[in-house]
């Protein structure tokens, strides 16, 4: 095969992804109700909950709060699950996680786990670590259970299988039950039912992320509208949680401020149908629930991150609002990103987990509205984390061309010389201006082409606003 | 990686990031956040139950309570009913109950001295799940279960229909109320191994948007609310 299939692919340039995603039919169709669907419940749900906006706001202080003695409240979340009976392990980075959680389930034989959703093991591949160490790991989320079949990567935090129509995905179904099943929703859910009621019954471990993580209780707290994420915690013997060290949240208290935000902005509801803590194993004289309960936390570049600028990225809860309201990711879907974040929140972690040159065209992928801000349930300042990231990259050497630097530099210099900058302007409306009756340039020359290639750039106007004023004799 | 380097870590990154807080409005408080139900307690949980595709019914007695719950089971003919042990089941009745309906009662006591791939086989086949719940919020249609021996999880979760009793002295305003009184147990020390806070039937909209519901656990959500203040209140028009 030649072209590149961009949904499957770890990394890739965000340029020809997302022109591919563009003339992708089908996507442009999965697409194009998310913003009548998802990002219209959050709308409404900001307007008709009037306390939100408080809640919002305390939500981002506890966030804020939280991160300035991090270690101090990881500490005591390892406190609270060791006495409860549980087990934490610490991984620097994603293969130390993949280790940690090959070694527990080698050690106990087993062949066999079933997931809840969870976006952290993704961003650690862990299930390519689960194949490669002869462990089947089975997704039970039903769009990201399809995902799993169709062999692609999530394409949303909270709706995994948004890129995928029907007949794709009663294709995937109908091969994984080696029949033709029902050609509607409800019959392909009950096949899933059936077939994933047989994994969580057979399965030796249950791997989950968490939404949040309570240190003074050693929760972890795991939120799904299907139920997948009880039985994964409910049926296996073994439970591993394995979460980003932003997850915690220091109180039981604080958490129903999170709850009262998460579902909301995530998909206008008041509360997901579960939501779940899980604060430990069994109890000796308990009929269900595992044995064994490990949490693994995850660094990953989230010091990095923690020390600098861009901090605020951390309060990220995951629900998805920044995407749905987003006018690039409604063009493009979640694929062309590159990374296992997408969206506006994608756009600023990809680059500060995956390097900045890695992916200079990411923050670039936004036309910075606002709208993502104003959708966050923690308020995060997206856009100016977007402009910081551009500045950043624009100091990476080697990151401009040359002909970009002059362009630059001369209009630094114009915008700080009025004379400069009105002799400029003349020259501009006296040559271009007059000559182009359109009002737009297809077309730069030389290096400046790639301004033009997706887009027209403005052509100056005939006459200067300056010249104009002027004449019309207004003072 | 080693606990303490790894720590060591956290702690110097979270000192370098101080200076990159954000601003905080010291003028937002907790209280803000609260919703002040004005109307009765049972009539916007049924409200909420309902709007979160669930079926309330509101019954005045548990002589009632049992009537509505024959019709249902005339619905789904049910052979067996995976059951919590709890004091408002025991006010329904709920052993007896079950024999002159001739349904199998699986809960704790039958299951306890089982093996446990009995308990498992015991649990996947039941028909319904009957439970009460530790609390009820008003505000959201939810149900709140404290999870442990006698209140397993099993009984909401793996039926395919599912059946709560909920008394009108379990109903909480806000889930705030809820966790306070979650936190009064965590103080006692009688902190469960699992709570969960259930809103609904269970659902899906991962195949192109549509809801489908009873992907993995109940697609049919009854809920019996008994009031019995509501006899002595005159019936509304």
């Amino acid at each position: 095969m030649s072209t590149t299939d961009f949904t499957r692919q770890t990394h890739h340039e965000f340029l020809t992804a997302s022109s591919q995603a563009l003339v992708d039919a089908n996507l442009q169709l999965s697409l194009a109700n998310v913003g009548d669907t998802l990002a219209k419940r959050n709308r409404e749900a900001w307007e008709t909950f009037p306390q939100s906006a408080p809640l919002r706001e305390l939500a981002r202080q506890i966030k804020d709060a939280t991160l300035a003695d991090l270690a101090g409240h990881l500490e005591t979340l390892e406190a609270s699950v060791r006495e409860r009976g549980g087990e934490v392990h610490y991984a620097g980075d994603g293969d130390d996680a993949c280790r940690i959680v090959t070694d527990i389930l080698r050690s106990r034989g087993a062949k066999r786990v079933v997931k809840s959703k969870s976006m952290t093991t993704e961003e650690i591949h862990l299930n390519d670590a689960l194949e490669a160490a002869g462990i089947e790991p089975i997704e039970t989320d039903l769009g990201e259970y399809i995902v799993q079949l169709s062999k692609q990567r999530p394409s949303h935090l909270v709706a995994p299988a948004l890129h995928l129509r029907m007949p794709e995905i009663h294709q995937l179904l109908s091969t994984d039950a080696g029949e033709t099943l029902p050609n509607t929703p409800e019959d392909l859910c009950a096949y899933a039912r059936t077939r994933l009621r047989d994994a969580f019954a057979t399965a030796d471990a249950g791997i989950t992320g968490a939404n949040f993580a309570v240190a003074e209780t050693g929760t972890i707290v795991l939120i799904s509208n299907e139920g997948n994420a009880r039985l994964t915690v409910t049926m296996p013997k073994l439970h591993i949680a394995i979460l980003g060290i932003e997850k915690v949240i220091p109180k039981l208290a604080d958490l129903p401020i999170f709850l009262k935000v998460l579902a909301r902005a995530a998909t206008g509801q008041k509360l997901s149908i579960y939501t779940t803590l899980a604060n430990g194993p069994r109890k000796p004289d308990e009929l269900e629930g595992p044995d064994e309960f490990h949490v693994v936390l995850l660094d990953n570049g989230r010091t990095r991150i923690l020390e600098g600028p861009l901090r605020e990225s951390l309060f990220c809860i995951r629900c998805g609002a920044c995407l749905n309201v987003c006018p690039i990711y409604r063009n493009i879907g979640g694929h062309a990103y590159g990374g296992t974040y997408s969206g506006p929140i994608g756009a600023v972690l990809t680059p500060l987990y995956d390097g900045l040159t890695n992916n200079r065209h990411l923050p670039h992928a936004s036309s910075l509205c606002g709208a993502c801000q104003a959708a966050c349930p923690v308020k995060i300042a997206i856009p100016e984390m977007l402009i910081q990231l551009r500045d950043q990259l624009h100091k990476e050497p080697g990151e401009m061309h040359w002909a970009e630097a002059q362009a630059y530099g001369l209009w630094a210099r114009s915008m700080r010389s009025p004379r400069l900058y009105r002799f400029l302007t003349w020259l501009a409306t006296r040559t271009v201006g007059r000559v182009l009756p359109s009002g737009w340039l297809k077309k730069l020359p030389g290096p400046l082409h790639g301004w033009t290639k997706n887009r027209d750039f403005p052509a100056p106007a005939r006459e200067r606003f300056r010249d104009w004023w002027s004449r019309e004799g207004m003072e | 990686m080693n606990r303490e380097a790894f720590l060591a870590r956290v702690r110097e990154a979270a000192t370098s990031g101080l200076r990159y807080r954000v601003h905080a409005d010291p003028t937002v408080t907790r209280a803000m956040g609260y919703s002040t139900i004005e109307e009765d307690l049972v009539a916007r949980f049924t409200a909420e139950v309902a709007k979160v595709g669930g079926r309330p019914v509101v019954v005045p007695s548990m002589e009632a309570a049992r009537r509505e719950a024959a019709q249902i089971f005339r619905i789904y003919e049910p052979r067996s009913a995976l059951c919590w042990r709890h004091p408002v089941l025991d006010r329904f009745g709920l052993t007896d109950w079950l024999r002159t309906e001739r349904v199998t009662q699986i809960d704790s006591a039958l299951l306890a001295p089982q093996a446990r791939a009995e308990q498992r086989r015991d649990m996947l086949a039941a028909d319904i799940g009957i439970t009460s719940c530790t609390f009820a919020l008003a505000e959201t249609g939810s149900l709140v279960m404290a999870h442990e021996f006698g209140n397993e999880r099993v009984a909401s979760l793996v039926p395919p229909v599912y059946l709560a009793i909920v008394s009108r002295e379990q109903i909480l305003a806000d889930l705030f109320d809820a966790f306070d009184r979650l936190g009064e147990r965590l103080a006692k020390r009688d902190w469960p191994s699992n709570v969960t806070l259930i809103t609904g039937p269970s659902k899906t909209g991962d195949i192109e948007s549509k809801l489908v519901v009873g992907v993995h656990g109940p697609g049919k959500w009854h809920v019996l609310v008994v009031d019995e203040t509501a006899g002595e209140k005159p019936a509304p028009a």
